[in-house]
This record gives structure tokens, sequence and C-alpha cells, in this order.
């Protein structure tokens, strides 16, 4: 059971990967739906009895960050009539090799950190700090809005995948709090996405910087 | 006891001024009139036996309970705050009429009751919190009060500086009653005896109070603001608010243990203050600017008094260090009272003339002879002349450091010093206001507005002639006023109160009386004399020439240009222009100007210098979402990395 998590988890390191070598916003998107489906079956193999409650959790995450999010965003991209990131602060082949170097040091640094024994053989540390850092280094590398939501759900899967660790603590209460939390801050960068292309004609946020005092 | 329905009085008929305030000049007058009335009756009570008020209330406000206190020292400044509060409410309608300033003079009714009410406040609080609201309410209402006038530049300037230095004031202050409280475990304030833990706090307090009292180094706000401020406000802020910094110092020097040598430190800053502050008022050539820097050479005589009564404790306390004690106390009323009238006078002239500067002015003796004669008696006291009040509490203090040079041991190789540093100030202050009713009063006119000078209204006038009085009655009978004084020094060290009035006083009293009955029959003599004689009316300053003309009166400048000369080393002079060159000489021109020293050459580059950090820093603030997103990736990584290290070791 742990080599089918593992296979997962590297599947999804392999996804952020391809999420920071895309250059085109659609397989962009397509490599964070992907990675969502595959987190969100996690659950399902990590519990052994099939329970209601993490069956609707499972399901919950693969119909939201699978199916709903990523239309929402393929919508906006039609809507703003882009589908390329232009002109990234971090290029493609740096943003690659960043993401390399983060997925190393994440493997070494759950090397070094204090796990349960339990925990030991699993991927699911290094997994959930290489999504981090590649949700970061998106946020951070990019200039197109969409790339940037982009990057805050691959942030927003890592710390999810870290949250897989606690799943037996973790009352169903917490669990769908932050998967309306994340909605709901989808939401809401919809919005803005669509307010800074209606004020600025255009998706990018080096244009924000106009706004500053 | 009598206190309590006073002091509800005071209290109800100052919020009623608040409320009349918007509306009718009058109502608030006598609701203000009234209030004080109370508060002054309350203090006296206090001060002529009656034994301290205390009042806790049942109540949480603030989250602690309320609780006032009246004893000997808050009563004795709260004596000076009624009479200023009053006396700067009734000139204050003569001077910003509501005709001149209708906006303003409302705002001004509002801001005094409010000023007079936190004043009252800070005075009676005992408890940290309340203490501390009632100063920040206080410094607030100062500034808007300051900034009445504020479609003027220099007077917003002012207002800013003065401003911003009492919050750094306030800081420090919030910093000493927070200590106060976690080490005392309360926020209730009173005697703290052989608490030594206490002692090191006394540093902050001294920085908070001093820089609110204009205490040399740290008086860079204060030239500015009394300048500029309406000349009832400058009153006020000159004769009451710098005192509420004395009073802190006064309040907690007594109740709670002091660091070993801050006697010698509040001496010695005191003497740098009353040289320095007279030093700097010479230079001056605006009448308001000068007497403002003759607060901080007067706060420097209180302080002088206050330093020497520490060095007293402890060395024992010694009984010289009462006698500095109680001349320093005398000086907060007589400064007070001479500073007021002097403001007020100046205030006058301004109304008359709408000029400031010396070297406008000139002649006015003829056209305002209230306003000259109480200018000069104003001048005579500030500069401790007998026989008015500056020179009894001066003499107090000089006595109090006269037995201390007497008595053996370290106090006596300072206090010769001090004594010698403080006579010097009394001289330097002579040539001051010599120099100041000489070029404002006497001589011709230098301007227009100068000559056409009239007398102010009714009220002003009878406000100076009411401060006058009171000036000549402190200096004739001062032992009428000596029970007050020894009450408060009682209340600062109790093994000081008690025993009667000190000799000394009671033979200065009856040689003041003899000089002036003799002054009046002088006086009285020449008038019979001169009376059946011929008068000869010609100018002033004619020196045989032919066609004289104003401008070849001294200037202000030129008049202490030796004394500012001696001192340069500190006051910095600014010389602009050029000499005559040739036999032939053309135009040329020459003009000084002294500046705030510390405030241009200290203040203002060390905040230059924060400002070109702060615009490095803020570099750092530029707009792009993915830079920030970048600062917290770092900052977070560090921290990672910060508790990892520390776990592990």
């Amino acid at each position: 059971m742990n080599a089918s998590l593992n296979l997962l988890i590297g599947l999804a390191m392999g996804l952020n990967l391809l999420a920071l070598g895309s250059s085109r916003l659609p397989s962009l998107i397509r490599a964070m739906s992907l990675q969502g489906v595959v987190l969100g079956v996690m659950p399902l193999l990590l519990e052994q009895g099939a329970d209601w409650r993490v069956g609707l959790v499972a399901l919950a995450t693969v119909v939201g960050k699978g199916v709903v999010i990523p239309s929402l965003l393929r919508r906006a991209m039609r809507a703003a009539h882009i589908d390329r990131e232009m002109e990234p602060f971090i290029g493609f082949v740096p943003s690659l090799l960043l993401g390399a170097a983060g997925t190393i040091a994440a493997v070494a640094l759950a090397r070094a950190l204090p796990l349960l024994p339990e925990h030991q053989g699993l991927l699911l540390v290094p997994g959930s700090i290489a999504s981090v850092l590649t949700g970061f280094i998106l946020l951070i590398g990019r200039a197109k809005a969409i790339s940037q939501v982009c990057g805050y759900l691959i942030l927003e899967n890592g710390i999810y995948l870290f949250g897989l660790l606690l799943i037996h603590s973790t009352p169903l209460l917490v669990e769908s709090g932050i998967l309306l939390d994340l909605t709901v801050g989808v939401f809401v960068i919809g919005i803005i996405v669509d307010r800074i292309q209606r004020a600025f004609d255009s998706l990018d946020t080096r244009k924000l910087t106009v706004l500053r005092e | 006891m009598t206190v309590t329905p006073l002091l509800c009085i005071a209290a109800g008929g100052l919020l009623t001024g608040l409320l009349a305030g918007r509306g009718s000049g009058g109502v608030w007058l006598a609701a203000t009139l009234a209030g004080v009335s109370a508060a002054l009756a309350a203090a006296v009570s206090v001060l002529a036996g009656g034994g301290d008020w205390e009042w806790r209330s049942g109540f949480p406000l603030g989250g602690e309970s309320l609780h006032l206190r009246l004893d000997g020292i808050s009563a004795f400044f709260l004596v000076l705050l009624c009479l200023i509060g009053v006396a700067g409410a009734v000139y204050g309608r003569g001077y910003w009429e509501e005709a001149m300033h209708p906006r303003s003079a409302r705002a001004g009714r509002i801001w005094w009751s409010v000023l007079l009410l936190s004043l009252g406040g800070v005075l009676l609080a005992s408890n940290g919190l309340h203490f501390l609201v009632a100063w920040e309410l206080f410094t607030l209402s100062a500034y808007f009060l300051v900034t009445l006038d504020r479609h003027r530049t220099e007077v917003r300037a002012a207002g800013w500086l003065y401003l911003g230095a009492s919050h750094a004031a306030v800081l420090a202050l919030f910093a000493f009653f927070v200590q106060l409280s976690v080490r005392t475990g309360s926020w209730d304030l009173g005697p703290w005896p052989r608490r030594t833990e206490l002692a090191p706090l006394f540093w902050l307090a001294l920085f908070g109070f001093g820089l609110k009292a204009g205490l040399f180094p740290l008086h860079v706000w204060l030239p500015a603001a009394h300048a500029n401020a309406p000349s009832h406000v400058s009153a006020m802020l000159s004769g009451v608010t710098l005192k509420m910094g004395i009073y802190g110092l006064v309040r907690f020097s007594g109740w709670m243990p002091v660091p070993l040598g801050t006697g010698w430190v509040v001496a010695g800053l005191g003497v740098a203050s009353a040289v320095l502050g007279v030093a700097f008022a010479l230079g001056q050539h605006d009448l308001k600017r000068l007497l403002a820097y003759h607060s901080v050479e007067n706060i420097g005589i209180i302080l002088i008094g206050l330093g020497f009564a520490l060095v007293a404790i402890e060395q024992g306390g010694a009984a010289w260090g009462k006698l500095a004690l109680a001349g320093g106390l005398l000086h907060v009323w007589n400064h007070g009272l001479f500073k007021a009238l002097l403001f007020f006078a100046a205030g006058s002239v301004r109304h008359a003339t709408g000029a400031r500067e010396m070297s406008r002015l000139g002649g006015l003796w003829r056209g305002m002879p209230w306003t000259a004669g109480l200018f000069a008696l104003g001048s005579a006291a500030i500069c401790g002349l007998p026989p008015l009040n500056g020179f009894v509490s001066e003499w107090l203090v000089f006595l109090g450091l006269i037995d201390a040079s007497l008595a053996h041991g370290s106090p006596a190789w300072a206090a010769f010093p001090a004594a010698i540093l403080l006579g010097a100030t009394g001289a330097l202050a002579l040539a001051c206001f010599i120099k100041v009713c000489g070029v404002v009063f006497l001589g011709a006119p230098r301007s227009m507005a100068a000559a056409q000078a009239h007398e102010c209204g009714p009220s002003m006038c009878g406000v100076m002639l009411l401060l006058g009085a009171a000036c000549i009655a402190i200096g004739l009978a001062p032992v009428v006023f000596w029970p007050a004084v020894a009450r408060a020094v009682g209340a600062w060290q109790p093994a000081w109160g008690g025993d009667g009035i000190p000799a000394p006083l009671v033979a200065l009293g009856r040689a003041h009386l003899a000089l002036a009955v003799l002054a009046v029959l002088a006086g009285w003599g020449l008038w019979r004399k001169s009376r059946g004689q011929h008068w000869v009316h010609a100018r002033t300053w004619d020196c045989g020439y032919a066609a004289p003309t104003a401008r070849m009166q001294y200037t202000a400048g030129s008049f202490a240009g030796i004394l500012t000369e001696w001192f340069s080393w500190i006051l910095r002079p600014e010389r602009h222009g050029t000499g005559p060159a040739n036999p032939f000489p053309a135009h040329s021109s020459h003009s000084i100007h002294t500046p705030e020293t510390v405030l241009e050459k200290i203040v203002e580059p060390a905040g230059r210098l924060i400002l070109r950090a702060s615009i490095v820093v803020r570099r750092l603030q530029h707009g792009r979402v993915q830079s920030y997103i970048l600062y917290v990736l770092v900052g977070l990584t560090v921290l990672a990395g910060w508790i990892l290290t520390e776990g592990r070791s």
C-alpha cells in the first residue's frame, strides 16, 4: 500500500515539474487539476476500512480540484483572451532547475526532520514541501494572474499533502473548512482577475505597481 | 470634607464650559470662571492646612478604578493652573476676538476647556493609566491651541515639532508607567519608600518629564511652539504646561527612591538650562521667541532647586535642601505669574502692531503706557530684582546653595559654582530685558505700525494688572505664601515639613517692604518736584543730528552683540552681508541670525539620516506582488531554519 501511495506522490511531484516547465496556460491548468485528482484519491489508500466520511472528503477534493476550479480558470482564460505566459520573471528553464533543486532539498530536509516511525518510509513530507516550493516559485516567477492562481493552488496541494499525515486526528469539519477556504480563495482571485482585466485591459500583474502610493 | 463638593463643582463648571464653548463666549467664560474658582478654593483649602484629599471610585474606568488624590504638591500646582487658566481665558476673549477669528475663536474656547480639564486630571490622577490618558489629552489639546492660526506655514511647522517632541515624551512616560506597574504589581500610584528596584526607572521619567519641561538639550520644540502660538496660549504653555514636567519630576522623585547621583544630574541640567537658555535669549530678535528661551532659563532655576534638594536627601537630609526645594517650588508659581504677564504684554504689542520682530517696533510706551509699564514690571520680576517675586524664590535657592557651600562635604564644591552661575544668569537676564524694554518700548518707532500703536482693551489690561499685582504681593509679603510652599515641601519630604517660617525670609519681606516704601516716596518726591517745572519735549535719540532717523538707533542684535559673541561657541550665529569697503562705500549690509542650534545642528541632521535610511528601505515596497511573496518565503525559510537549529542545539 505504501508503494502505491509513494507512486502517487511521485506522480504529483512530477506534475509539479510539468507545471513549472509549461509555458502554455492550458497545460499548466491541466497539470494542476491532475495533481488535484491524484491527491484526492490518496485518503482512500491511506484509510484501511472504507469510511463514508473519508470517501466524502476524497470525492469533494476530486470534484473541486479536478473539475470545478480548472473549469473556472479555463473560463477566465477564455474571457481574457490569453493562453500563454509571455514574459515570466523567472524563465521556464530556471524555474525547472529551481523546482528540481527544491525537490532534492525537500527530500534531504525530510530526512532531517524528526518524523513518526509510521511516516518514515513515505514520500508524504518531501512531496508536500516540494509542492509548497513549486507553488512559491510559480507565485514569484509568473506575471500573469492565472498562472499565479495555479501557483496558489499547487501551494494549497502541498499543504493538503501535509495534512494527510494528520488524517486520523483531523476532524471532518477541519477538512471541509480547508476545502471551503480554497474555494473561496479561488473565487476571490477569479473576481480580482476579472477586475484587473477590466481596469488594465491585461492580466499582467506588473501593471498593478501603478497602484502603489 | 469640603474638597469633594468643590472639585465636583469645578468639574461641572469646566464641563459646562466645554459644552457651551460652541455657542456663546460669555456663557463659556462664566462657566469656566465658576469651575476654576471652585478648583482654586479646593487647592487653597488643602494648602492652608487641610489634610490630603483622596477618593477612589467603586466603578472601574478603563479597567482600573478611578483614584484621585489632592495633596500638598498637586494642590500647589493646581493653584497656578487655576490662576493662569482663568487669566488666559479672560485675556483670550479680548486677544483672539470672535469678530476677527470667528471659527478658531470657538475652537480655542473648546480646546481651552479640554486643556484645563486634562491638566486638572494630570494633577489629580493617582493611577498610572489615567495619568497617561490625561497627559495625552493635555498634549493634544495644547497642540490644537498652538495651531489655532494654522493657515500660516510656520505655525503648522511649530505644531508638528511640538507634537513630535511631546510624543517622544509620552513614549518615555508610557514605558515608565508600564515598568512601574509591572514592578509594583498595580497601576496605582503612591509613595513607595525603600523600593530601591524602582530607582532606575527615574531616568525614563527624567527624559519624559524633562522633554515636556523643556530643559536644555530637550528644549528644541519649545521656542517655535511658544513663539507661534497665540499669546494667551503661549502664556499657558510657558506658565503652566512646562510646569507639568516639573510636577512629574517633583512628584516621582518624592514618591520613589532615585538612583545615586540623580541630584547632581538634575542640578547640572538645571545650571546648563539656566545659563544657555538666557544666552540663546540674548541672540533672539523675535519678542516671543526671546521670552520662550527665558522659559528654558527659569526651568533651569527650578531644577537647580530640585537637584540640590535631591543631593541633600542623598547626603542624609541636610536642612539646606529644604530651602533649595522651597525656592524651586516658589519659582514655579513666580515664573508662571511673570511669564504669563510678559507673554500677555507681548501679545498686546502684537495685537497693536501686528509685529513680533523687535526690529520693527520701538517707542511703544507713548501709545501703550499700561502695556509698557506692566512689561517693565514683569521684566524686573523675571530678572530677579527686588522687591518683586522673582527675587524671593531665587533668594531661597541662593540661600540653599550658600548654606550648602558652607557645609562640609562634596556638595560644597558644586554648590558654590552653581551659585555663581545662577548669579550670572540673573545678570544676563537683566541685560536681555534691558535690551527688550529699550528696543521695543523706548526710542523712536521703527515702523508705521509701531508709530500708530494703541493700548489694548480693558479685559487684556485688567488681567495683566492682576498678574502684576500678584507679582508684587509675593514680593512684598513672602511670609503669607510660605505656608503653601512649606506644605508642598512637607508633602515631598515629610521630614522637612513642620517648622516655622525661615528667618531670612521674614527679613527679606521687611526689606522688600522698606524698599517699596522708599521707591514710592522717591517717586512721589520726583513727581512733586517736576510738577512746577517747564517741560521740554524732544525726540528720543536726537544726539544733535539735524535729521535723525529711527534706523540710527541700537537694534536688538547690536545691543546684545558683545554678549552673544561670548556665547558664539554654542549659539553659532549666522552672519550675512558685506561691510563698507573703500573710502566711498557703496551699498553695504549686515544681518545676524541665531539658529536653534540643538535643533538645526543635532536633531535635524539625525532626522535626515533616518529619512535617508527609510527611503532606501522603502524601495522594498514597490507594489510587485511576486516580490512580496518572495519576502514571505524568505521570512518563512529563515524562521524555519531558526526553529530547526534551535531544536537541535
